[in-house]
């Protein structure tokens, strides 16, 4: 276990140091140049050129990606803002703040609109998934089925915008969805992020009550299952306990993938609602061509997803005793 | 190999596999044989829902390929401004004042708030806008998928060290992240940032990004595909009586990656649709005025539409959503068709 930890997480590193390569090349071919967009309208071009030696773009790009990599293993004292610590990504352009502290200031509406999505389309997607495959060729398997179809074929820019429109605008029944923070005040926090939660889940939800659906039936067919049937065991035991287990694993890896990319960022579902999150960060960070500021949301969402890779892997071994991790 | 399968709620029995024994009586007809193809074909016929969807599809394809013409013969341009030039028909802010989003004989899904673009006109030129990108990117996608899959499965060795590590590389890029900050970049190959963007660049280049991080899925499932393929005995056969390795590519290998090749792509096609729209429903893909199926929901997501007459978003919506669902279910009867072993 602790091999595969090691060698995995090292695999991770080397993605994330050649990504961080990609994104920096990336940033310099971008069309706008950041100092133009800080100088202002009086813009002189020895002004501009002041600005680019502060924000240290009059280097080579080698040597600034050196000392990028510097600054975020070891931490910097050279920036006029201050002092930045070990995970170092340097200041924001834009908004001259740390963003290091800009990411995990932005992390927990990310988190907490990951984590009720996920709760919520966990429990709905599998339940009803289960419920399919127990009824299955009845009515409500039917009605199951053509539903997760429906919805799984369903866009966040269109249900988003739609359920905006009906609850907020529209009826006033709930307020516009916001970021609250959980500790401050429970309630709203619980409140703002409802309509996003339903609507991000009821699309994933969908997908998992198709997995679920066609993984249990799979398992159903099984040897072992029809033994367990043929010693005696009830259909309501052998269902529980024999075929479930056995239906984990893709459902395991599709979560552990969804998961690592929403708490990268759910782009297009923070747009939709304004929420103040990783996801926003990013296209805020692309708009105003701040290089650390996409250096540090590109990098930290690349590890989650490398993270719940790992985690996904090592799931395995718990679930299926064959597994040996090596 | 003819299993019949008794339904739960006692209907005849299924033949499942080997399905045309279910038709055809032994006694009437000599035996015929058949191709793969046509087995295909024959059990993909009889798939009711699969062959509804497959007109539904064709619908979609048939009014991108002809919505000038159709456009032609209904009358107007999907870049008339009609606020500026039937300011009756809006309020002050811009909305139809007619109910229902302004639909009516002469505009039959009425008018777009804010510009008040005519929406029948939009909605089919940017259906047409959107599936040639993504043909166009499921095109690049398959060829590019081909290519490097089946050179990573059947020639191995080292090709298949280095192309699986650059798929498991771009599997962890932040896919949409890199989506977003790619597009100007791009854009930038091809015009310099003064001069204003030409619709075909921006076209370009959202094709050239969706490509570059599209391909992996599909060249992983061909890679494991023709991985095992490679020690199959007809494959030493043909090297044992000495093809070359580019006629066992062509003649051996590639007809026995069509199935899963040709299953992939029907799920992939509506999912680069999706992936576009999603784009310049960010505002980083297809810009106004050029009609485009993303860039109306952009529109529809405005407060001016949240707050007043929401008719307007139910357009984009609601044929994306047939044509996403119609798309997917031809995509489960094509595997049914192929693969008779995993019909639901």
């Amino acid at each position: 276990m602790l091999r595969f930890l090691v060698r995995r997480t090292l695999g991770a590193a080397v993605i994330l140091f050649l990504l961080s390569i990609v994104a920096f090349l990336l940033f310099f071919g971008m069309p706008r140049d950041p100092g133009l967009l800080m100088c202002g309208k009086t813009c002189t071009p020895a002004n501009l050129a002041n600005i680019h030696h502060v924000l240290g773009l009059d280097k080579s790009i080698p040597e600034q990606y050196w000392i990028f990599l510097h600054n975020l293993v070891l931490g910097s004292n050279g920036f006029d803002q201050g002092p930045c610590p070990a995970p170092c990504f340097g200041y924001s352009y834009h908004t001259n703040e740390q963003v290091w502290g800009t990411l995990m200031d932005r992390l927990p509406t990310t988190v907490s609109l990951t984590l009720g999505a996920a709760v919520c389309f966990l429990f709905v997607g599998l339940g009803t998934g289960m419920l399919s495959a127990w009824k299955r060729g009845t009515l409500v398997d039917k009605t199951v089925t053509a539903g997760a179809m429906v919805l799984s074929s369903m866009q966040i820019y269109f249900l988003g915008p739609l359920a905006l429109a009906a609850l907020v605008y529209q009826s006033h029944l709930f307020d516009k969805p916001a970021y609250n923070d959980f500790t401050a005040d429970p309630v709203s926090w619980f409140t703002g992020l409802i309509i996003p939660w339903v609507i991000l889940s009821t699309i994933f939800a969908s997908q998992y009550t198709r997995m679920a659906r066609s993984s249990m039936i799979e398992q159903l067919q099984e040897e072992h299952v029809r033994t367990a049937r043929a010693k005696g065991m009830s259909r309501r035991y052998v269902f529980f306990r024999y075929a479930w287990r056995g239906s984990l694993i893709p459902i395991v890896t599709i979560f552990g993938i969804d998961l690592g990319a929403l708490l990268g960022g759910a782009i297009i579902t923070e747009y939709t609602f304004g929420l103040p999150g990783l996801g926003k960060l990013a296209v805020e960070s692309v708009n105003f061509s701040d290089l650390p500021l996409l250096l540090g949301v590109m990098l930290f969402s690349a590890a989650m997803i490398l993270l719940f890779n790992i985690i996904v892997d090592a799931c395995y071994a718990f679930i299926d005793p064959r597994v040996r991790l090596s | 190999m003819t299993s019949p399968i008794e339904t739960e709620d006692g209907a005849e029995p299924v033949v499942v596999h080997g399905g045309q024994a279910a038709t055809t009586k032994p006694e009437g007809d000599p035996l015929v044989g058949r191709s793969p193809g046509q087995l295909m074909w024959t059990r993909f016929k009889r798939d009711r829902s699969g062959v509804i969807s497959a007109y539904v599809v064709g619908f979609f394809f048939l009014i991108g390929a002809l919505a000038p013409l159709i456009a032609k013969l209904y009358g107007k341009s999907p870049y008339t401004v009609f606020a500026d030039e039937r300011p009756e028909l809006f309020d002050s802010a811009g909305v139809p004042l007619q109910p229902n989003g302004g639909i009516s004989s002469e505009f039959w899904f009425g008018l777009e708030p804010g510009n008040g673009y005519d929406v029948f006109t939009k909605l089919i030129y940017g259906i047409r806008t959107s599936l040639m990108i993504s043909v166009a990117v499921t095109v690049t996608v398959v060829l590019t998928g081909i290519l490097l899959g089946v050179t990573a499965g059947y020639v191995g060795k080292k090709a298949d060290f280095v192309i699986s590590r650059v798929i498991d590389f771009l599997l962890a890029f932040p896919s949409q992240l890199f989506f977003i900050a790619s597009m100007p970049v791009v854009v930038s190959l091809f015009v310099s940032p003064r001069d204003e963007t030409p619709t075909y660049v921006r076209v370009v280049a959202l094709i050239v990004v969706q490509w570059f991080l599209g391909w992996m899925s599909l060249a992983r499932i061909l890679r494991g595909t023709s991985l095992s393929l490679r020690e199959r005995e007809f494959i030493e056969a043909a090297k044992v009586s000495g093809a070359s390795p580019w006629r066992i590519i062509r003649k051996e290998v590639l007809p026995n990656v069509v199935t899963p090749l040709l299953v992939q792509t029907t799920y992939l096609l509506p999912n680069f649709v999706t992936i576009e729209a999603g784009l310049s429903f960010l505002g980083v893909g297809i810009v106004e005025p050029t009609p485009d199926w993303g860039q109306m929901f952009s529109k529809a997501s405005t407060e001016l539409v949240l707050q007043n007459d929401i008719t307007y978003m139910f357009f984009p919506g609601v044929s994306m959503i047939i044509f996403v669902v119609a798309f997917n279910l031809l995509g489960d009867s094509v595997r049914d068709a192929f693969d008779p072993k995993t019909a639901r």
